[in-house]
């Protein structure tokens, strides 16, 4: 039993029963942050995708709210966790208020007609994204960087405790990643929201995030707070940055985060 | 739904509720013998008429159209189940080869097990249909894992369906003469022949597989924004594709056991009530496909009894003059789209 509202404990994840990641001890308390980074290929995604239980871990286990997540069902997960992964939405022929309305799933009758609270819901939450005049506007013809908010009001209105998020900002610009992460910021402060999430950015991660999950191929690198990681020395053995392309970073003056 | 959106399905359900109700006045009403409307209200709610003309009404003209409407609905939904499964605008239970399989396997029954009357009983073809649905869809799935490309599936579909033509081909060669000619009307699809105790039977069939779709929408409305989303909203994936599956396989088998296989209707139809709807949200499409798939084929087979009268055309002459068209429309559209 863990104090942690989020933990995991000898978690080992992989595909078709090969390990790929190994030993995964993680906690992290309600309303925190925690990003998960590393080079290309490291697996954040497939510890994202095995968290979410999109996909079954190979061995250890995973607790939410002090409960083993095996032991919580599908429908009572969808109620407390929402995920914002890389694949991409179908959203033919639907409003962006549909789409953001899918959200609300969980808490809708045998049919998934809306009551009038969903619809109140929907609503703010569209409202808090600033997505609130897209309405009526055809989903797929919106831009991608729009149809993030749209996705990310969709994953708000689910009402999570928690929520996972695979590279949310990779393909925006900066208004929107600034846009993005304010209104993360704003649930957290909030609604107490508990956020795990991959991230490109180092210097996003740096400032937005709590906790820090490093992650280098096979096993877990370091994990602790932000501080403790963010190394200028540390940052360059984990993303395998020599010294000739250290020295050109220096002399270019790119800050590495 | 947007106020706006809600004023045009309650329309585009009257439009369709009301071509129903007129396409099947005219079934009844136009063939061989003309009968006027007043003598058909007069012979539904009195026995006070022309003796012939009850009978071409209550034991052909009546059977057949109910028959229509429920198959023709029958046949929409599955190409709908089917198309939002395969995530595939062009999907259906016809070129899929679905029908082509159901058909081989009622052949096969009908040639060795029941060789002496046709239609005599209708449960024992429905379930041989049945039989043949699964085993070409199971070949489809299992196609579907190596190939991902919408037009690639089609084409795998279609060679499924030669293949299974091919078998019946050979099946009836070795037939009896009788048997034969019974097997060369159904196999080329038709809606005449039809009994009230078929009705019966296909009547339960299509009303416990709609009434169980209807109740899948709320996951299906999920699956159709994708995987990810649907396990994350505690759908159960695997347990709703083997539903569909199962559904559209008895869907498809009702039809071919009755009126042996019918091209386009499955493609065509959920495309036009979509566009007609202008939404694909599985709680309208489902009831709208079913009956948009009823006026449709109430439509054909009025032309497939009448264009050449006394002759009847075989259904599907008729479906595929305006079914085609419709695919090739949704294959320049998704063409358009990906271009832009």
């Amino acid at each position: 039993m863990s104090v942690f509202y989020f933990s995991t404990k000898e978690l080992v994840v992989g595909y078709d029963n090969k390990p790929l990641i190994k030993n995964i001890d993680i906690g992290v308390n309600k309303g925190e942050i925690l990003s998960i980074i590393g080079p290309n290929g490291a697996g954040k995604s497939t510890v994202l995708k095995s968290i979410a239980k999109q996909l079954e871990s190979i061995s250890g286990c995973i607790y939410l709210d002090s409960k083993d997540m095996q032991n919580i069902s599908s429908s009572e997960l969808s109620k407390k966790m929402a995920v914002l992964f890389t694949d991409r939405i179908k959203g033919e022929m639907m409003s962006c208020e549909e789409v953001v309305a899918a959200g609300r799933y969980p808490y809708t009758g045998r049919f998934g007609i809306l009551s009038e609270n969903d619809k109140k819901i929907v609503e703010e939450t569209m409202k808090t994204v600033g997505i609130y005049d897209l309405k009526d506007s055809d989903y797929s013809k919106i831009s991608d960087g729009q149809k993030q908010r749209v996705l990310l009001a969709k994953v708000l209105c689910q009402e999570p405790q928690i929520i996972l998020l695979d590279e949310p900002t990779s393909f925006l610009d900066i208004r929107y990643k600034l846009e993005f992460f304010s209104v993360i910021e704003k649930m957290k402060k909030e609604k107490n929201l508990t956020v795990i999430m991959s991230l490109h950015e180092l210097e996003l991660a740096k400032s937005i995030s709590d906790k820090v999950l490093c992650l280098k191929g096979e096993y877990v690198d370091r994990f602790g707070t932000v501080s403790k990681i963010f190394d200028r020395d540390y940052i360059c053995e984990l993303f395998g940055i020599n010294d000739s392309l250290g020295s050109f970073a220096l002399d270019k003056n790119i800050g590495l985060f | 739904m947007s106020k706006k959106k809600t004023i045009r399905c309650i329309v585009a359900f009257w439009i369709l509720i009301i071509g129903i109700f007129i396409f099947f006045l005219l079934n009844v009403a136009i063939g061989s013998v003309r009968i006027d409307i007043s003598q058909i209200v007069k012979s539904l709610f009195s026995n006070s008429t022309d003796p012939t003309v009850s009978t071409i009404i209550w034991n052909i003209r009546l059977p057949r159209s109910v028959a229509v409407i429920i198959l023709g609905g029958a046949l929409a939904l599955s190409g709908y189940l089917l198309q939002t499964f395969f995530r595939n605008p062009i999907a259906g239970p016809f070129v899929l080869g679905i029908s082509s399989g159901a058909k081989m396997c009622v052949a096969l029954t009908m040639v060795f097990l029941m060789s002496n009357s046709l239609k005599s009983n209708s449960l024992t073809l429905v379930v041989s249909a049945f039989v043949g649905s699964l085993i070409s869809l199971g070949f489809v799935l299992l196609l579907t894992k190596r190939i991902k490309s919408m037009s690639m599936l089609v084409v795998c579909g279609v060679m499924i369906g030669y293949i299974c033509s091919a078998i019946t081909e050979l099946v009836v060669t070795f037939a009896s003469d009788a048997d034969i000619v019974n097997l060369h009307n159904w196999s080329r699809g038709s809606f005449s022949g039809i009994t009230w105790s078929n009705v019966e039977i296909m009547t339960v069939m299509v009303f416990v597989s709609f009434i169980v779709v209807l109740f899948l929408s709320k996951p299906l409305d999920a699956y159709i924004i994708g995987d990810s989303h649907a396990s994350s909203m505690g759908v159960n994936i695997k347990a709703l594709r083997v539903g569909i599956v199962i559904l559209s396989s008895i869907l498809s088998a009702c039809i071919v056991a009755f009126a042996g296989p019918i091209s386009f209707v499955g493609i065509a139809v959920p495309h036009l009530i979509r566009k007609l709807f202008n939404t694909n949200r599985p709680i309208i499409m489902i009831p709208a496909s079913f009956l948009g798939g009823s006026v449709f084929c109430l439509f054909c087979d009025l032309l497939a009894r009448n264009i050449l009268s006394p002759t009847e055309l075989n259904i599907s002459t008729v479906t595929a003059v305006f079914g085609a068209p419709v695919v090739i429309i949704i294959l320049l559209d998704k063409k358009k789209k990906t271009m832009d």
